[in-house]
Parts: structure tokens; C-alpha cells; sequence
């Protein structure tokens, strides 16, 4: 079983494409993941709140996780949707600050990404690692870095050590050798598959699956158990 | 038969390991890649001169591995005169000219000078491109006599540009690798080109080829395309002699 940690569902204004929960369930059944965790661009966009039941609906029809995601664009609303999220036990709260236009410095996220982690929430990060990460540090913050470029794998290196929750998804580690330098340097508890099915091209995360060069207690964990694990539903 | 025109040779600052010929044969092993056309690390990001001189050294002995002759458009003194030591060993099968690290934008005049000279010499050159610069590389080439030239990278994030930069001449090709791409693109892109304007490039062994072919893959090639992509129009613009 392969779940995917980015899995998102909506319309893109940027690229204005679309895709819904049924046409992704049919995209990762046909690529072989078996589900991961969902979160709604509508929530991320336009608004958290019935965007964030938007991605509930899809997780429980498709035997998802469910993300809430807020926007840092509405400090307050985000603070009442990590609130919200708490008390319905949704265990990942995704930051999108560059996808929003809210700079990765910007006080607020560090206060909710504290707010977050206060309630045991699994934070998703969106954006460049190198600009977004400093909100997230010192705090004891599990956290996925979903756009973690292989170009910047040192630094995620010498972050990680530092901050034992912090995780790297595998979309961007395009590296020849960017997955083994992640568990050869930090171990396999901190790779996470991530694929954004459907935006970006499954199939090249897949392909790299097929070569990395790990054992295969490594490759579950990478594959699923750590997904699992950040959810809440793992060992 | 997959021929990847788009490779490199030597260590890469992004990454701690690697950099010999060896690395490039595991990796071309690991997704069934027959031969590899590759630039200096050195010479793209350093010096054109050392660079070259060290690619010749390490693929004498790797006839996998094609030479391409990296080309800093703003000393193309330094480039003849290399060019007349180095063509001669039949090593180097094509060039390489990268806009940003030698800061020369490809509808310069000093691109065309380049392009002129890859003409001259006989070498099809892959040119990086990235953004708007992909329709002045189309211009450039349709204004240069014989010169046959590909783009790299389809542009970067203006991919969409890509079927515009490839009609403005017949002398253009184009090559998909693209760490960050969106779904769907090559297949909208192929949607739009003759498939014999595509070529497969790994841009390994900076990204590892599994991220391009994986797109391909997904692009769902028909048959022609996929023998005309993976092998049969880099074998003809290099007039390789490889059965493919």
C-alpha cells in the first residue's frame, strides 16, 4: 500500500484546472496509491471553512485523511479552523503561505503554526523550504516540507537534525540521490511519499520509487508508515 | 533504445556525491538508458575551457557517453580554439550553451555569433531555456543558416510556449526535463508538435531520469512517438550510427 501525503482536490486558479475527489480516487487507483491525505484548494483559496468539510466529505468517501488547511490570509479564521480541526479529530493542518501571497516571515504563522502544535497537529508545508521553514522551528512542530526541492536537501540535512518532527515529501526530490541522502543522513522515519496526484506528475515520484535504493523495512515506512504514523494510525 | 540528450558528467554543488563516469552508468543502468550525451558540470558552471578538457578525459574510455562541447558565447575565441583540439577526437557529438550561467540570453547577438559557430562546426547544440527566452531561441535559430539547435527544459514553467518556439523555424527541437512540472504538460505539448521535434533528455546526473521519464510515461506516447522520442530523432540529429 502507497498513500501520498499531498493529495489535494479543488480548482487551481492559477493553472485554472480542477480536479475532484472521484477523478483523483480514479488517478491514484490507476497509479497504484492506495489513498494519503486530502486537503480541499477551496480551503486553501477562497474559504477554509467549507473547503475544510469539503476534504472531510472526500476523505470519508474514499477512506481518506483528512487535512484542514487555512489561509494565513485570514489570521483569525485560520486560528478558529485549527481550533476546529482539534476538536473533530483531524490530525494535519496545512500552511500554504506562498500559494496564499503571505511571506514565509510573517509573524501569524508562527503563532499558528505554535497554535497547531499545541493541539498535536501534523503541520503540511507548502512553499520553498529555504523561505518557509524558519516559521516552523523551535517549536516541536511535526512537520512535512511538500515542496522541498532536491537543490535544497543540505540545508534540509542540517535542519533536520536540529528539528526531529521535520519531514521531506518525496515529490520534489528529484535528485539521483536525494531520497537515500534523506535516510542515509536522517533515516527513513523523515521521507515521506508525496506525489500531488493529478497536479503534478505522479508517475515521476513513482519512477524514482522504482530505483531508490532502500531496504524494504525502509521502503514501507517511506511508502506509508510514516504517513500513518503523523495521522495517528500507525504504530 | 533510449538515447538521452541532455546529460551531464562531474560533481554538482546540489549534491555531496558523484560526478564520474560510474555515476552516470548506474543511473543509466537503473532505467535502461543506452546512451548518454553529457556537459562538464565543470564547464557549464565554472569554466568552458577546464571543463571540456575534463569531459574528454573521462568519457574516452565510455562510449556510452557522448560529448557535448560547452560553449561560453561571450569568449568564442576560447571556444575555437578548444574546439579545434577536442572535435578532432570524434569525442563530442553536439554542444552545449547555457543562457543563464554564461548570461547570455538566447536572442542575443551574441547567441547568434554561438549558434553560427555551432553551424560551422557541424554540432546540433542543446541550449537552455527558461521562460520567454524559448521564442527567441526559436528566432535566433530560424535566423541562423543550418544550425540545428534544441531546447532544453521546454522553457521552465512557460512550457506553454514551447509549440510557439518549435513553429518559428524547422531547425528547433525540444527537450521535456523539468524537476517542478504540472500534469499533463508533455502530452499537451506532443498534442501540438510533431513528435519528431521531441526529444528525451534526463538533465541527470542533476535529476535523477525517473523524474522525465515518469512524464513521458504519463504523457502515454503512442508507439511512433515513443520510437521517434526515446531513441530515433536524437540518433538522427546527431547522425549517430547506433541501429536505433
Amino acid at each position: 500500500m502507497i498513500l501520498d501525503c499531498d493529495l489535494l482536490i479543488g480548482r487551481d486558479i492559477v493553472s485554472g484546472r480542477s480536479v475532484d475527489a472521484d477523478e483523483l480516487a480514479t488517478r491514484l487507483a490507476g497509479a497504484g496509491i492506495g489513498g494519503g491525505a486530502v486537503a480541499s484548494l477551496r480551503a486553501l483559496l477562497f474559504d477554509a471553512t467549507s473547503g475544510n468539510d469539503e476534504a472531510r466529505v472526500a476523505a470519508a468517501a474514499h477512506a481518506w485523511l483528512p487535512v484542514a488547511s487555512i489561509d494565513l490570509r485570514d489570521a483569525l479564521g485560520a486560528e478558529r479552523e485549527i481550533e476546529r480541526a482539534a476538536e473533530d479529530g483531524v490530525r494535519f493542518v496545512r500552511f500554504a503561505s506562498t500559494r496564499e501571497g503571505v511571506a514565509g516571515s510573517a509573524p501569524r504563522i508562527r503563532l499558528l503554526a505554535r497554535a497547531a502544535v499545541e493541539r498535536r497537529l501534523t503541520l503540511l508545508v507548502e512553499g520553498s523550504m529555504p523561505e518557509v521553514a524558519g516559521a516552523f522551528m523551535g517549536l516541536g512542530a511535526s512537520a512535512v516540507f511538500l515542496d522541498l526541492h532536491f537543490y535544497d536537501l543540505g540545508e534540509f540535512v542540517l535542519l533536520g537534525r536540529e528539528e526531529s518532527g521535520f519531514h521531506a515529501s518525496t515529490r520534489l526530490m528529484g535528485g539521483p540521490d536525494a531520497w537515500e541522502t534523506v535516510v542515509g543522513e536522517l533515516g527513513a522515519e523523515r521521507l515521506v511519499f508525496g506525489t500531488r496526484a493529478g497536479w503534478f506528475e505522479e508517475e515521476s515520484v513513482l519512477y524514482r520509487l522504482g530505483t531508490a535504493r532502500m531496504n524494504a523495512a525502509d521502503r514501507q515506512m517511506v511508502t506509508a508508515g510514516n504517513l500513518e504514523r503523523l495521522g495517528g494510525l500507525g504504530a | 533504445m533510449i538515447i538521452d540528450v541532455h546529460g551531464h558528467i562531474g560533481p554538482w554543488f546540489f549534491s555531496p556525491y558523484g560526478g564520474t563516469a560510474s555515476d552516470n552508468l548506474r543511473i543509466m543502468d537503473a532505467y535502461g538508458i543506452d546512451i548518454q550525451m553529457v556537459s562538464g558540470a565543470e564547464a557549464v558552471t565554472y569554466n568552458p575551457t577546464t571543463g571540456n578538457a575534463a569531459v574528454a578525459r573521462d568519457i574516452a574510455d565510455h562510449p556510452r557517453l557522448r560529448g557535448l562541447f560547452v560553449i561560453d558565447p561571450r569568449d568564442l575565441a576560447a571556444a575555437e580554439k578548444q574546439m579545434a583540439q577536442l572535435l578532432p577526437t570524434g569525442l563530442f557529438v553536439g554542444a552545449k550553451i547555457h543562457t543563464h550561467y554564461s548570461a547570455t540570453p538566447a536572442g542575443s547577438p551574441a547567441m547568434a555569433d554561438a549558434l553560427r559557430l555551432c553551424a560551422q562546426a557541424g554540432l546540433p547544440v542543446l541550449v537552455h531555456t527558461w521562460g520567454r527566452e524559448i521564442l527567441d531561441l526559436g528566432t535566433a535559430v530560424d535566423s541562423v543558416d543550418g544550425v540545428l539547435a534544441i531546447a532544453a527544459h521546454l522553457a521552465g514553467p512557460d512550457w506553454r510556449l514551447a509549440p510557439e518556439a518549435a513553429s518559428r523555424t524547422d531547425r528547433l527541437w525540444l527537450e521535456p526535463n523539468y524537476s517542478v512540472a504540472e500534469s499533463g504538460r508533455l502530452r499537451w505539448v506532443l498534442d501540438r508538435v510533431d513528435p519528431r521535434r521531441m526529444l528525451f533528455g534526463s538533465d541527470s546526473t542533476l535529476t535523477d531520469p525517473g523524474v522525465t521519464l515518469g512524464a513521458l510515461h504519463a504523457a502515454r506516447l503512442s508507439p511512433e512517438e515513443e520510437r521517434l522520442v526515446m531513441s530515433e530523432n536524437a540518433a538522427r540529429l546527431f547522425a549517430l550510427d547506433v541501429g536505433a
